[in-house]
C-alpha cells in the first residue's frame, strides 16, 4: 500500500467515525452488534467501487456485522421479493424498482422510517417522484436512491451523413428517421429507431404527450385510460414511427438494445443515460463509438418541445422483520449520503436521488438529468406491480406492433385488464 | 420398522405365522414407503388444496394468515374464458408431444436394433447426452437458436432458400411459436422413450419375431403383431409419463420467452405461476394447480388402468 492509498483510507475511516458521532443514538452500540446483514441490489445499479466503499466506511462503524451484497436480477425479481418478504429471515435492504414499493408497503413488509427520515442525507431535498414512490397512506417506507429518465441516444455520424438534425417535433423525428432509412437503404438491418415492441417505457411519453394515461384516480376508484382518444392518438404516432423505423423484434424487451446498437446498425434508440456505458463498454459493446454519440430529448408532437418522460429509479427499502433495522438503516444512510451519491452520478451515470446534485452532469448526462425535470410516473398505487407483473402494458403494444389487434381493441382489452387489477382484481 | 415385526419369524422359520400377523405383514412393510409419499406428496398436496379455498394475497402470504373463501377460486377460475382455451390448449399441445415423443422414439429404438454396434453406441451416447444436460441450458441453447436477430435457423433457413428468414420472428405467430416448443419439447423426451423403449426392445425373444418372419410377416406386420403388444407394458408406462411431464410443461416456454411469455402462451402450469406470482392471487394460483392435478387424475388413470390390467395378466 502507497502511502496516498494509506492516507485515503485514514481519511474515510476518520470520516466515517465523524459521521458515526454525528449520527443517531443507536451508534453508541454499533460496535457491539453483530450478525450478517443481506442486501440485495439490482445488478448494474451500482459500481461495485462505490459499495465497496460504502461497506468500507460501514464497517468501520459495525466492526462486527458481515454485510453481503447479493446482486439480483430484473426478470424475476417480484416471485423472488414475495418469497422472501414471506420468509422469517428477509433481506435487510432491498432495491426496490420505485413502480414496487407500494405494493410490499402496503402488505407490511416494509419498515415504516417516517420518523428517521432527516437522519438521510438531502432528505429535504429528495427528489418528489421518488419520494412519492417510497409514501404509502402518508408514511415512509424507502429511501429514494436513484432515478432515471430516458431520452434518445443517436448516433453524430449517420446523422452527419445523412445530412439531418435533431428534431425537435414527433413529425420531424419521423422525416429524419425516413431521411437515415433512405440513406442506408442498403443495409436490410438497419433501423432509424430501434424499438423493440415490449418497450414499455419508451412508450408512455408518447401516451401522455397527448394528454392521454394510463390510469386516472377518483375517490379511491381507478379507470384506466389507454383507450382514451388522445392516448390512442399517441399509440398510433408511435406505431407509424415504429413500423417505418424499426427493424426490431416486435415482440422482444429491450434487454438487448445497447448490445444491438453497439453492432452499428441503428442510428437512435430510446435509452436511459446509463446506457451509454453499456454500449461503449469494451466487453458488452464498443468503445470507438464514445465521440460519434449524441443524445436529445423524445420532442413533443408540439415543435420546439418535449414529450413527458417515465421517471424511473429505485428505492432502498428495510425489512419489517429485519433483525438488524439499525445496522441497516445505517448502510441506507452511509450509501445514500453526499459523498456516494456523488459518485453514483458521476461514475455510474445515474441521476441522484436529490435536486441538490443535479448539476453534477456533465455531457451527455445533463440530457438526461434535465428529461428528469419533465417527468411523470405509474399510478401510485399498491396494485400497480400487478399490472407489470401481468404484462399488460407489453403485451398491448405487441398486438399492436404485431398487428394482431387494432389499436382500439388492444387498448380497450389493456384498459379494462388496468382498471381491474388497479381496483383489486385479477 | 418392517424388521422388527420380521425378526422374530427368523427364529421360528417353521411354524407358520398366525392369521393377524399375515393380515398386518405387508401393511407393515409397505408403510415406511407410504409415509415418506404421504411427506413429500399429499403433504404439499394437502396444503395446496387448502390454499386454494382461501383469498391469499400478499399480506396473508407475509402474515401466514388467508381469508377462507370456500370455492370462491374455483368459481372465479371456471369463469374466466382464458382459462377455458388454456386448458384446452395445454391439452392439445400434450397430446401432440406425447404422440410425436412415442412415433419417434418407437422409430428410433427399432434403428438401434439394426444398426451397428459402433453406430448404436454413438447414438446413444448422443441420446443420453441430451439428457443429461439441464433443461435450462439446453433451453437457453434453443432460444439462442431460434433468436430473431442472431438465430442459426433463420440463417440456416435462409440460405438453403427456404424463403426470407431474416428478422423472422418465431412467436409472433402463436402456431409457428407452439411448433417451436413441440419441437423442443419432444427433443428433450426423446432420449428417455427410445432408451427405455430400446431396452423393452432387447427382451423381445428373437425366435418369435423370426418364426413370424417364416410365417410371412412382412416388417409393418411383426411389429404390430408380435413386438408392440410385448411392448404394451413399457409403451404404457412412457405414454403415462410423457403426458404427466408434457402436461406440466413450464420451463422451455417460460425461458424461451424472456420470463414474460404472453396470455397466447399459457400452459396451465404457466398460468397458475402467473396468478400466483405474478399478481400475488395464490389461493387462485392453486385452485389453477389443483384443476391441473384433477386433469391429470383424469388422463392418466386409464394408461394406470391399463397397466394394472396388463401387470395382473402377466
Amino acid at each position: 500500500m502507497n502511502f496516498r492509498k494509506a492516507w485515503f483510507s485514514v481519511f474515510t475511516i476518520a470520516v466515517a467515525l465523524v459521521a458515526a458521532c454525528g449520527g443517531t443514538s443507536s451508534s453508541n452500540n454499533s460496535a457491539n452488534q453483530s450478525g450478517t446483514l443481506t442486501v440485495w441490489l439490482m445488478s448494474g445499479s451500482a459500481p461495485q467501487s462505490v459499495v465497496d466503499g460504502v461497506n468500507a466506511d460501514f464497517k468501520a462503524k459495525y466492526p462486527n456485522i458481515t454485510v453481503k451484497v447479493e446482486l439480483q436480477q430484473w426478470g424475476d425479481i417480484g416471485t423472488k421479493l414475495d418469497t422472501a418478504y414471506a420468509g422469517s429471515t428477509p433481506p435487510d435492504v432491498v432495491e426496490l424498482g420505485n413502480t414496487l414499493v407500494a405494493k410490499y408497503a402496503a402488505a407490511g413488509a416494509l419498515e415504516d422510517i417516517s420518523g428517521k427520515k432527516s437522519s438521510f442525507d438531502n432528505s429535504g431535498t429528495w427528489l418528489q417522484s421518488l419520494t412519492d414512490s417510497c409514501t404509502v397512506n402518508g408514511k415512509l417506507y424507502c429511501v429514494p436512491y436513484y432515478a432515471g429518465s430516458r431520452a434518445i441516444i443517436y448516433r453524430k455520424d449517420f446523422f452527419d451523413a445523412a445530412g439531418v438534425q435533431p428534431p425537435d417535433s414527433l413529425d420531424g423525428l419521423l422525416t429524419v428517421g425516413k431521411k437515415l432509412m433512405t440513406a442506408h437503404s442498403s443495409d436490410p438491418n438497419f433501423s432509424a429507431l430501434y424499438y423493440p415492441g415490449k418497450y414499455w417505457y419508451a412508450a408512455l411519453p408518447f401516451v401522455w404527450d397527448f394528454g392521454g394515461n394510463i390510469a386516472t384516480q377518483s375517490g379511491s376508484k381507478w379507470t384506466g385510460g389507454l383507450n382514451s382518444s388522445s392516448s390512442q392518438q399517441g399509440l398510433t404516432t408511435l406505431s407509424n414511427i415504429v413500423s417505418q423505423l424499426s427493424k426490431a423484434d416486435k415482440s422482444g424487451d429491450e434487454a438487448k438494445q445497447d448490445a444491438a446498437f453497439a453492432q452499428g446498425h441503428i442510428a437512435m434508440i430510446i435509452a436511459n443515460g446509463w446506457e451509454v456505458g453499456v454500449i461503449t463498454d469494451p466487453k458488452a459493446g464498443d468503445p470507438s463509438l464514445k465521440d460519434k454519440l449524441g443524445a436529445f430529448a423524445i420532442p413533443s408532437h408540439n415543435a420546439g418541445q418535449t414529450a413527458p418522460v417515465f421517471l424511473g429509479g429505485s428505492d432502498l427499502a428495510v425489512a419489517a422483520k429485519s433483525k438488524l433495522q439499525d445496522a441497516a438503516n445505517a448502510w441506507v444512510q452511509t450509501f445514500t449520503n453526499q459523498k456516494n451519491m456523488a459518485q453514483m452520478a458521476t461514475v455510474g451515470g445515474v441521476i441522484p436521488n436529490n435536486t441538490s446534485q443535479l448539476n453534477l452532469a456533465s455531457g451527455l448526462n445533463s440530457v438526461f438529468f434535465n428529461a428528469a425535470k419533465n417527468s411523470r410516473f405509474v399510478p401510485n398505487s399498491q396494485n400497480w406491480a400487478n399490472v407489470e407483473n401481468a404484462n399488460v402494458l407489453p403485451d398491448m403494444l405487441v398486438k399492436i406492433f404485431t398487428k394482431q389487434q387494432d389499436i382500439p381493441t388492444a387498448t380497450k382489452a389493456a384498459s379494462d385488464r388496468i382498471t381491474s387489477i388497479l381496483n383489486g382484481g385479477g | 420398522m418392517g424388521v422388527a415385526v420380521t425378526t422374530p419369524d427368523l427364529e421360528s422359520a417353521p411354524r407358520r405365522p398366525g392369521p393377524l400377523r399375515v393380515a398386518l405383514l405387508p401393511y407393515a412393510l409397505i408403510s415406511p414407503s407410504l409415509l415418506v409419499i404421504a411427506g413429500i406428496l399429499a403433504f404439499p398436496l394437502g396444503m395446496l388444496v387448502w390454499l386454494s379455498l382461501q383469498h391469499y394475497g400478499l399480506r396473508e402470504l407475509i402474515q401466514h394468515s388467508g381469508d377462507w373463501v370456500g370455492l370462491g377460486n374455483y368459481q372465479a377460475i371456471l369463469a374466466d374464458p382464458l382459462f377455458r382455451q388454456v386448458v384446452v390448449r395445454s391439452l392439445l399441445f400434450t397430446f401432440a408431444c406425447v404422440g410425436l415423443t412415442i412415433a419417434l422414439s418407437t422409430l428410433i429404438a427399432l434403428l438401434l436394433l439394426k444398426v451397428r454396434q459402433a453406430v448404436r453406441v454413438i447414438v446413444m451416447s448422443a441420446l443420453v447426452f441430451v439428457w443429461a444436460t439441464p433443461v435450462i441450458v439446453t433451453v437457453d441453447i434453443w432460444q439462442w437458436m431460434f433468436d430473431y436477430e442472431f438465430g442459426v435457423i433463420n440463417y440456416l433457413l435462409t440460405q438453403l432458400h427456404l424463403g426470407n428468414f431474416i428478422h423472422h420472428n418465431w412467436f409472433d405467430s402463436p402456431i409457428q411459436g407452439w411448433s417451436v416448443f413441440v419441437v423442443v419439447v419432444v427433443w428433450g423426451a426423446i432420449p428417455f422413450v427410445t432408451i427405455t423403449l430400446f431396452a423393452g426392445l432387447l427382451q423381445v425373444p428373437a425366435d418369435v419375431v423370426d418364426s413370424a418372419k417364416v410365417d410371412g410377416a412382412g416388417p409393418l406386420q411383426t411389429f404390430r403383431f408380435v413386438t408392440a403388444p410385448m411392448l404394451k407394458p413399457i409403451f404404457l408406462i412412457v405414454t403415462c409419463l410423457s403426458t404427466i411431464w408434457d402436461f406440466g410443461v413450464f420451463t422451455q416456454i417460460y425461458v424461451m420467452l424472456n420470463q414474460r411469455p404472453s396470455s397466447d402462451y399459457f400452459t396451465i402450469a404457466i398460468y397458475s405461476y402467473r396468478e400466483s406470482f405474478g399478481v400475488t392471487q395464490y389461493g387462485l394460483g392453486a385452485a389453477i394447480a389443483v384443476v391441473l392435478v384433477v386433469i391429470l387424475i383424469f388422463v392418466t388413470l386409464f394408461y394406470v388402468r391399463e397397466t394394472v390390467r396388463v401387470a395382473e395378466i402377466g
